[in-house]
């Protein structure tokens, strides 16, 4: 049974206690404001920062000690930090956040500034086998690793983008046989547009440390190369690599209990289209995001928006944008923040900008890359898993007068309807269109998960509200 | 070719129906639809299928409907939703499981005692049942219900699935349809309206208007006030279930319908206003509807507490000031018909049948005089004197 309504004021109220929010939380705490900081999982630090359970602590180690020690300080200044708490709705007006917490209890969180660090989603297309157990995007992968979990026997690693490779490298540490990996571009042949990582030493280190540690393993790193299908029964047993550019030709037959696929990550935008943010697009990935001014602040006066929910960058800009964020709120309220301390962070994000350019100029542009790999796609192959609808089915639907879009090919086949609300196959079946836009493919809708009804029952102080 | 014999202004439910009806007779019939057809009020609405007489007041509704004028149209709606799936060779699903409609209070077991008196004398068959025996009927129910009424009737068809079936059977009969043109003038000529469009302009004899929320907008763009009070509602769905709710389920008092739809996710409705009426883009649901809805449908079905949210939406509602449905001729301009109010979705088959039948002059087939747009222009005749385009006259 649900507990009645709790309501909790504070100064600000941030929403994801990944690097962001958590950067943001400190800045806010350590001025001195009362501070909320939500986050859906049982403990702080997002994907980036997730801490491994104790025992994985003792027999592998914390791969990220950065993250604990940031949490420790948060929760040093104050930061009230509401774990398990899943942020599914808001109040009318737009400024309350509603909430679940752990155990469904309702909660509903006003503060006079809210800063959005809902993340990223891992972005997946769909593939003929995608539904089989054994495979996993790299985000869990990457996370079961460092819970110390042995995900399988043998592993293909797939998709595109400079996350493969850790993610490679941490399936082959837990003791997973590496078959190959297999990029979707060609971000690792020399070209001139490569030419720009020379001014980042430091990546490039990191990245010679994982090609060594892959070639050390024998590992084959394909590139133009992409999963066809995997198949197996009960799970996978097979996975088929093709070329990209001519996926008639197979690259290669695995023999795999795992295969970890994944296409990068897409902001989680969806709380601050909610909360009436105007939104725009990611020029790079045509992703929705929110068009944000200087320091993260949104078109509505009391949220900023920051983190990988702004655009993709990863967690060093991440970091910072939390921290911009928080200096603008203070000084929004007369609060002097050094401008040294302002500027620097403003440098810095202009530097790692550039990296990120030239990172999304060396992968493929992940729409059209998805709208690539949905035209291929055979006309079985499961597009929406939720509701069991196929690409032959999407295809045929896009064809009838008026159903060309999004929503009403969601209504005359029921794709994207279930549990994942189209978070999953959105992209996709936008790609199935024809002229994919990514537009309206993942409406901002409450509730943000599914929420029990006993939690909605339980907002009395709420619904009596006048 | 820029003249058809009719123009159906809206490819929603009402639009598709109507399309279908005049196609069949022969006409040459043109939809226009300003958007993708079925997106508005006839896609998000909830899909019940009303037969016995319906509650009065929607939460925040200013007046009372008169539930006892409906009753005949309902009574030729059941016959006509039983012969659709089959008219249109389409897979609407259809349910006709019956349905309670339930009360809470003494006043509200009046109520439905009356309605039940009402509903004899209509030819509809209706049960009164007290609490206990509704209980023993439906386990669901909880323990406030004091009575509810059980017409066999009632049930539900898949919004999503009856519009576009009515208009690919308007469509082999030779009816076209235009999405994404919206109209954007309608001006008299001689003995014909010329229908503006970014894509063109299109003369005929006969206008539908059958706009839904711009309903009046339409109208003023031919000169015609007619008081339109349109207004957005939402919808909520648990994410699916088992088969556990058979049956619709409403209230007699409050705005509430619950039902289990083929797809297994139940569906709790009732005409809760969304936060607001987006006559632009989707209305956006309210929170403040959510709570209010869930709890009382939760009073009535307990078992909806145990169940959780997966979505919720809002969409428009074509209401007049009186929440009365409206369908006929515009007085004072000739060829120039209207239909849209409330219970459309329930009504389409009948409207549209009963549209068609007003614009060969034949007999309908019930009497339609008491939903006439003539109680919602200024005088009983609308003027043809021009208003300012684009403004909505309430």
């Amino acid at each position: 049974m649900t507990q009645p309504t709790t309501i909790r004021t504070a100064d600000a109220a941030v929403v994801g206690a990944g690097p962001a929010g958590l950067a943001a939380a400190l800045e806010l705490g350590l001025a001195g404001l009362r501070v909320l900081l939500l986050d859906e999982q049982s403990a702080p630090g997002g994907q980036y920062y997730r801490s491994p359970g104790p025992e994985a602590v003792r027999e592998v180690g914390d791969h990220r000690p950065a993250g604990a020690r940031l949490i420790a300080r948060v929760r040093a200044c104050g930061v009230r930090v509401l774990s398990g708490h899943t942020v599914w709705g808001v109040e009318d007006d737009r400024r309350g956040l509603l909430a679940a917490g752990p155990d469904g209890d309702p909660v509903i969180v006003r503060a006079d500034r809210i800063v959005v660090a809902t993340g990223a989603y891992e972005r997946s297309v769909p593939f003929p086998g995608w539904q089989l157990p054994g495979v996993v995007t790299p985000g869990l992968a990457q996370h079961m690793c460092a819970e110390g979990v042995r995900l399988g026997r043998s592993a293909v690693v797939a998709g595109s983008g400079p996350f493969l490779l850790p993610v490679a490298c941490a399936l082959l540490e837990r003791g997973v046989r590496v078959l190959a990996v297999a990029e979707a571009g060609r971000p690792y042949t020399p070209r001139p547009a490569a030419l720009g990582a020379l001014r980042f030493p430091a990546r490039l280190v990191e990245l010679a440390s994982y090609t060594a540690r892959l070639a050390r393993h024998g590992v084959r790193l394909h590139q133009d190369t992409v999963v066809a299908e995997a198949s197996g029964r009960e799970r996978v047993r097979e996975v088929t690599l093709v070329r990209r550019s001519d996926p008639r030709r197979v690259v290669g037959r695995h023999g795999a209990d795992v295969l970890c696929v994944g296409y990068g990550f897409r902001p989680q935008s969806d709380l601050a289209q909610l909360l009436g943010c105007d939104m725009g697009r990611d020029p790079a990935t045509g992703d929705p995001v929110p068009l944000l001014g200087a320091a993260g602040r949104s078109s509505v006066p009391w949220v900023h928006v920051v983190g990988e929910a702004a655009g993709v960058a990863g967690a060093p800009t991440a970091l910072l944008r939390g921290r911009a964020a928080a200096f603008d709120i203070l000084a929004a309220r007369g609060r002097t923040v050094g401008r040294r301390s302002r500027r620097a962070v403003t440098a810095r994000l202009a530097s790692l900008a550039r990296f990120n350019g030239l990172t999304s100029r060396l992968y493929p542009d992940p729409a059209r890359l998805t709208a690539e790999l949905a035209a291929g796609l055979p006309g079985d192959t499961l597009v929406c898993r939720c509701e069991g609808v196929t690409a032959d089915t999407l295809r045929s639907a896009a064809c009838l007068p008026g159903g060309s879009d999004v929503p009403a090919l969601k209504g005359s086949t029921r794709a994207g309807m279930g549990p994942c609300q189209s978070r999953e196959c959105g992209p996709a079946l936008d790609a199935l269109r024809g002229r994919g836009t990514g537009a309206g493919a993942v409406p901002a809708r409450v509730p943000l998960r599914p929420v029990p009804l006993s939690t909605v029952l339980h907002l009395r102080a709420f619904g009596e509200e006048t | 070719m820029t003249g058809f014999d009719a123009v159906v202004i809206g490819a929603g439910v009402l639009g598709a129906a109507t399309a279908l009806d005049l196609a069949e007779s022969g006409l040459s019939v043109l939809v226009l639809e300003r958007g993708a057809p079925n997106r508005e009020g006839s896609g998000t609405t909830a899909g019940n299928l009303h037969i016995q007489a319906v509650h009065t007041r929607r939460p925040g509704q200013a007046v009372p409907l008169d539930s006892q004028a409906l009753l005949p149209a309902q009574k030729a709606s059941g016959q006509l939703w039983a012969e659709a799936e089959e008219r249109l060779d389409a897979d609407l699903e259809v349910r006709r499981n019956g349905g309670f409609m339930v009360a809470e209070t003494p006043g509200q077991c009046a109520e439905l005692r009356t309605k039940h008196l009402w509903e004899e004398q209509s030819g509809l068959r209706t049960e009164v049942l007290d609490g206990d025996a509704a209980r023993e009927a439906l386990p669901l129910l909880g323990p406030t219900v004091e009575a509810a009424t059980w017409c066999s009737d009632d049930g539900y068809a898949n919004p999503l699935k009856v519009a576009p079936a009515y208009l690919a059977a308007a469509r082999r009969n030779a009816a076209q349809v235009r999405a994404f043109t919206p109209v954007t003038g309608l001006q008299r000529r001689g003995a014909r309206w010329r229908v503006e469009t970014p894509a063109g302009h299109y003369d005929t004899p006969v206008v539908i208007n059958v706009a839904g929320p711009w309903i009046g907008d339409v109208c003023a763009m031919a000169g015609l006030r007619l008081r339109m009070s349109p207004v957005a509602i939402q919808m909520h769905a648990t994410v699916r279930e088992r088969p556990l709710l058979h049956h619709l389920v409403q209230h007699i008092g409050e705005g509430m319908s619950v039902k289990q739809v083929t797809s297994g996710n139940l569906l709790i409705g009732g005409g809760w206003p969304a936060r607001r009426m987006e006559q632009e883009g989707r209305s956006h649901a309210s929170s403040r509807s959510l709570t209010g809805n869930v709890a009382q449908a939760a009073r009535i079905l307990p078992v909806l507490s145990g169940l959780r949210l997966l979505r919720m939406w809002a969409g428009p509602l074509a209401a007049t000031p009186d929440e009365m449905p409206l369908i006929g001729a515009v007085p004072g301009a000739p060829g120039f018909y209207v239909a849209g109010g409330t219970y459309a979705f329930t009504f389409a088959p009948l409207w549209g049948e009963t549209l068609g039948r007003l614009i060969r002059e034949e007999q309908p087939r019930v009497d339609v005089s008491p939903f006439s747009p003539d109680r919602l222009t200024e005088t009983g005749r609308a003027s043809l004197t021009p208003t300012r385009k684009g403004v909505t006259p309430c």
